[in-house]
Formats: structure tokens, C-alpha cells, sequence
């Protein structure tokens, strides 16, 4: 199967802040929300960091 | 009459204050059933999302990882990685014993995809082993 790097790191990031959502809290608000930020943290720290080495190789 | 004797103590074990709490072999039966089904623990505890969740979750990284030909590290591997990398793999229970008929044509690490579809399947069993982790603190304590 070929996947994108970029999709490959997303499907990562979601499923595992659906897991850490599930574990960390009790209600299912609390659970969506948990995921969204876990997710949201996950492609962004990914993104920034993934610039920092561009701009470092550059 | 002295209110403050007449309290619970507040540092007093959950479990034992509990009805409910489960005897820790079967606390146990519910962790290795976490293990070879992930998600099979908690549906056993009526934890109906929480199943479904890692059920998902696992799956769904162990069959992508498996697709994009990534690495399961069999007891036979040398070294530190590879004893790191077995445990992490074998936590994800059916899901690593059924890594042949996932994966017939074996991995394939000569391409990034195939290092990160290793993590995939790692970060598989990891998840799956905090799984296990809750079921048996859920079954011990009932935790809601």
C-alpha cells in the first residue's frame, strides 16, 4: 500500500489521541475534546518540527 | 459525639471499601483477555466505548502498519531494539499473531514508508498494553 507520509503521521496521530482520550477521561465531551487537542498538538508539534529541520538542512 | 472519628478515613484502599471490586484473578482473566482481543477487556466490564475505542484504535494501527509492510519483531531479534521492539509488538495480542497472514510478503524496510508502518505497529501494542493496564485496574476497582 502506498501512503503518503503526511497521511501515514495523520492516521498515527489520530488513533493514538483516540486511545489517550480513552483512557485519560471519563465523559464522552471530555473524550472528543481530549482527542481534537491531542490530535491538534500532534500534527502541529510534527509540522514545526519537521520546518525546523528543513530550515536547519537548508 | 466527636464528628471527626465517626469518618471514613480518607486514605483507606478503594478496593477493599468496594462490593464490587473483583477478586484479582479474575482482575487478571479480564487483563488477558485485554491482551488477545484488544478492546475485549473492557467489553467484558460493560466499558462499551472504551472497547470500541481501542478495538479501533489498535486495529486500525496494526493493519495499516502491516499494509505499508512494517516490521514485527519476532523473540529471536538480538539486541536491546529488538527485545524493545518484540514487547511493544506482542502487546498488541491477535494482532501480532496474525502478522503472516497480514503481511505474506514480509516487510519491506528498504522505503521510509516501511520505518514508519514499524512504528505503526509498535505504537499498536503500546496502545494495547495501557489498555490492558486499565482493564485490570477497572476490574479491580470498578472504576468508573
Amino acid at each position: 500500500m502506498q501512503t503518503h507520509h503526511l497521511t501515514a503521521m495523520s492516521l498515527f496521530a489520530l488513533l493514538v489521541s483516540i486511545a489517550f482520550a480513552a483512557l485519560g477521561q471519563r465523559t464522552p465531551a471530555a473524550r472528543l475534546r481530549r482527542a481534537a487537542v491531542g490530535f491538534a498538538l500532534f500534527m502541529a508539534f510534527a509540522i514545526g518540527v519537521a520546518w525546523l529541520f528543513y530550515s536547519v538542512s537548508s | 459525639m466527636d464528628q471527626v472519628s465517626s469518618q471514613q478515613p480518607i486514605d483507606q484502599p478503594i478496593a477493599s471499601a468496594d462490593p464490587q471490586s473483583s477478586p484479582p484473578s479474575l482482575a487478571v482473566a479480564y487483563a488477558l483477555a485485554a491482551w488477545i482481543v484488544p478492546g475485549l477487556g473492557h467489553l467484558l466490564l460493560r466499558r462499551w466505548f472504551k472497547a470500541a475505542a481501542f478495538f479501533v484504535a489498535v486495529a486500525a494501527l496494526a493493519i495499516t502498519g502491516y499494509a505499508m509492510h512494517g516490521q514485527a519483531f519476532s523473540p529471536g531479534f538480538d539486541g536491546s531494539f529488538g527485545l524493545a521492539g518484540f514487547v511493544a509488538d506482542i502487546g498488541s495480542g491477535v494482532f501480532y499473531f496474525l502478522s503472516r497472514p497480514f503481511e505474506s510478503a514480509g516487510p519491506d524496510l528498504s522505503r521510509a514508508a516501511g520505518e514508519y508502518a514499524t512504528r505503526l505497529l509498535a505504537a499498536a501494542g503500546i496502545a494495547n498494553i495501557l489498555a490492558i493496564i486499565d482493564a485490570y485496574e477497572t476490574a479491580g476497582r470498578r472504576r468508573p
